[in-house]
């Protein structure tokens, strides 16, 4: 039947254009509309002129001074307080601080020698302090109901069944909450590697805000083995806390929350759920600063205290040049031995403590660290400006620490998988760790001091994966070796979408409730945190 | 002989990357072997593939009919892609790609089904 398949080939072959022609304009649809790379959360936008970058200088945050010393510690105090800054120029923003200032005054400190910090609350809301990466006892860890009240809060109902609860503020009853007025004392023992730490409010449902209002600051611990190797230091050691915010027209902090004044209802607007990103890079709370810098090495300690951004750091010279990002820290302390990187993958809560070196750079050019995975104004982060030669009597020793864990998969006395995925929250979105929001009053992961486990996490989109008390090394990426910026004991894990990750740690340290959270801060306050109880 | 195999891979081919979405679905529901499982699927999937290929050739070659290589050439070229996507994180182009490759699929499979390859000439003879 010539004229039968004559017919029946025209149609196949329009049949076959028709699906060719689909396939193509799906894949072009994809290509155009999903973000790559991909990026998880919604960026505001500021309302106000924003500076032109690599003006304002890097500001170094203030040592904080401690009111006593003794043989056993140092104690500090902190009051927490609402202040008026001028981040950007000529623009006044009022911020909630630790101390009056954004950053927090940063705190230094030995090994083994105990730090306790007074913090009073003199803010309108409760809040909580976590020492993030503080190998801490439980009672000052932070956890997420310990509220320091301010002053005019109303007290919490005490018996159940008091009250419809209507007017009171939003708080999940939680039965083993240690709650207290104005103050509370936070003792840090620090028996724990030299490390950056820092710490941040952590109080339920409003962390998000609570940071990005400007409730952050540093914590250094420090030891004689690190200084012993000779790295590049005092004004050649460099904090470097990377934040992104949003201005207001009002030169406030822009920030989509559902209740301005976070008092009851928890969450942000609908396009937010995924996590909040600003347009303004800011570093020790400077917009795109500068810093005037010898022609030598540099030690950067980098903390990505953003609620939900990512970076991929590069270090570009004004000829185009990428320096090498010689990484010889993660969150947890020195690494065994060097890692040298061209890209710095950087997640929330993330630290990364990096030597650069300017001596090849031409003096008075610049060096600009740059984000790969930002878009316009955000694709920049800051820049040192090479002013001077100078002498430099730094190294970077081949073998920077011995005494980091050997522990094997076979030490294990049990894996766990947990998945972090969008869920349904109270009848509305929230983030879900293994299916489930997060309630104070239950038990997720019950351990034994000293047992190590294997974790295995798996991401739906990208989530910075936070223990408490404990560091972890990283077994595997998606069923292959880690990568190479996963070395060394870290405390968050960053999974990018679709991505499982294996991890590896020993529960010591102390007994108690503690938590695991992802640290895309938008997450956490939509319910993706769960208990680690160790028992 | 040629056209019932290469029938037979088509429907193999069918039956393995139906697998593949099931996998994924298990493996983001938390199973951590799940993504080790959807790894052995891409790695079955794709090997029928290329078989599919050779005997789209043969077809091609001993039954003189060509539209079950370029249709064949097509769907691995795609599963090709789509093997590498899923392997570097690029799900963007990794999931639609997929269910795509999965409806081209399914059409193969109606099609050689519903219009069998003719025996070869040379059988005649024999």
């Amino acid at each position: 039947m010539p004229e039968g398949r004559g017919v029946t080939r025209r149609r196949m072959l329009g049949i076959g254009g028709a699906l060719g022609l689909t396939a193509a304009s799906g894949l072009s649809a994809s290509a155009a509309l999903a973000r790559r790379p991909p990026i998880t959360g919604a960026e505001l936008r500021s309302a106000v002129t924003l500076p032109p970058p690599f003006q304002t200088p890097l500001p170094i945050p203030a040592v904080l001074k401690p009111v006593s010393t003794s043989g056993g510690g140092d104690h500090y105090r902190i009051t927490q307080r609402e202040a008026r800054a001028e981040l950007l120029p000529g623009v006044t923003t009022p911020l909630w601080t630790y101390e009056g200032s954004f950053p927090g005054p940063t705190i230094e400190s030995r090994r083994g020698r105990a730090v306790t910090v007074t913090h009073r609350n003199e803010l309108p809301v409760p809040t909580v302090v976590h020492l993030h990466g503080g190998r801490t006892p439980a009672a000052s860890d932070g956890y997420p109901t310990d509220l320091v009240l301010p002053a005019g809060w109303p007290d919490a109902p005490s018996r159940p069944g008091h009250g419809s609860g209507h007017g009171a503020p939003h708080v999940m009853h939680d039965p083993r909450a240690v709650v207290t007025r104005l103050t509370r004392d936070y003792t840090f023992p620090l028996d724990q590697r030299a490390t950056l730490l820092w710490y941040h409010d952590h109080r339920m449902d409003f962390t998000a805000p609570a940071i990005w209002r400007g409730l952050a600051g540093l914590h250094i611990v420090r030891d004689d083995a690190e200084a012993a190797l000779g790295l590049p230091a005092g004004p050649r050691e460099l904090p470097l806390m990377i934040a992104d915010r949003a201005f207001a027209a009002d030169g406030s902090l822009a920030y989509p929350s559902l209740d301005p004044t976070l008092r009851e209802r928890p969450g942000v607007h609908e396009p937010y759920l995924g996590g909040v990103l600003g347009d303004v890079i800011l570093v020790n709370g400077a917009p795109w600063p500068v810093h005037e810098a010898d022609a030598a090495r540099y030690r950067l300690r980098i903390l990505n205290a953003s609620n939900a951004r990512h970076y991929e750091l590069e270090a570009v010279t004004d000829d185009g040049r990428r320096l090498d990002l010689v990484q010889i820290g993660a969150d947890q302390g020195l690494l065994a031995t060097p890692v040298t990187h061209r890209l710095l993958p950087i997640a929330p809560a993330e630290r990364y403590d990096v030597i650069i070196d300017f001596s090849d750079v031409p003096i008075g050019s610049r060096v600009r660290l740059l984000n790969r995975l930002g878009s316009g104004r955000t694709r920049e982060v800051m820049a040192f400006r090479v002013a001077r030669r100078a002498a430099d009597d730094s190294t970077i020793p081949r073998t920077l620490a011995t005494d980091l864990p050997a522990w094997r998969r076979t030490d294990a006395v049990r894996v766990r998988d947990f998945s972090f995925r969008a869920g349904r929250l109270h009848g509305g979105h929230g983030w879900l760790i293994g299916g489930l929001p997060f309630d104070p009053a239950r038990s997720d992961v019950t351990t034994r001091l000293g047992d190590v486990e294997v974790w295995r996490l798996i991401a739906d989109v990208h989530h910075p994966i936070h223990l408490h008390l404990v560091g972890f090394q990283v077994l595997s990426r998606s069923g292959r070796p880690p990568l190479p910026h996963d070395a060394g004991l870290k405390d968050t894990i960053s999974l990018r979408p679709g991505e499982a990750a294996e991890i590896i740690t020993r529960f010591d340290g102390y007994r108690g409730r503690y938590l695991f959270h992802c640290h895309n801060a938008e997450h956490e306050d939509m319910a993706m945190m769960a208990n680690l109880e160790i028992i | 002989m040629v056209g019932w195999a290469f029938r037979a891979l088509v429907s193999a081919h069918v039956a393995a990357i139906t697998g593949q979405p099931v996998l994924a679905g298990v493996y983001l529901s938390g199973d951590f072997d799940g993504l080790r499982w959807h790894a052995v699927g891409a790695d079955v999937v794709t090997s029928i593939g290329y078989l599919q290929l050779f005997a789209g050739i043969a077809v091609w070659v001993r039954l003189r009919r060509a539209w079950p290589f370029a249709t064949t050439t097509a769907v691995v070229a795609a599963e090709t892609v789509q093997y590498f996507a899923g392997l570097e994180g690029a799900l963007w182009l990794h999931v639609p790609l997929g269910v795509m490759t999965v409806a081209a699929l399914v059409v193969q499979f109606i099609d050689v089904w519903r219009r069998p390859l003719p025996r070869r000439k040379g059988a005649e003879n024999a």
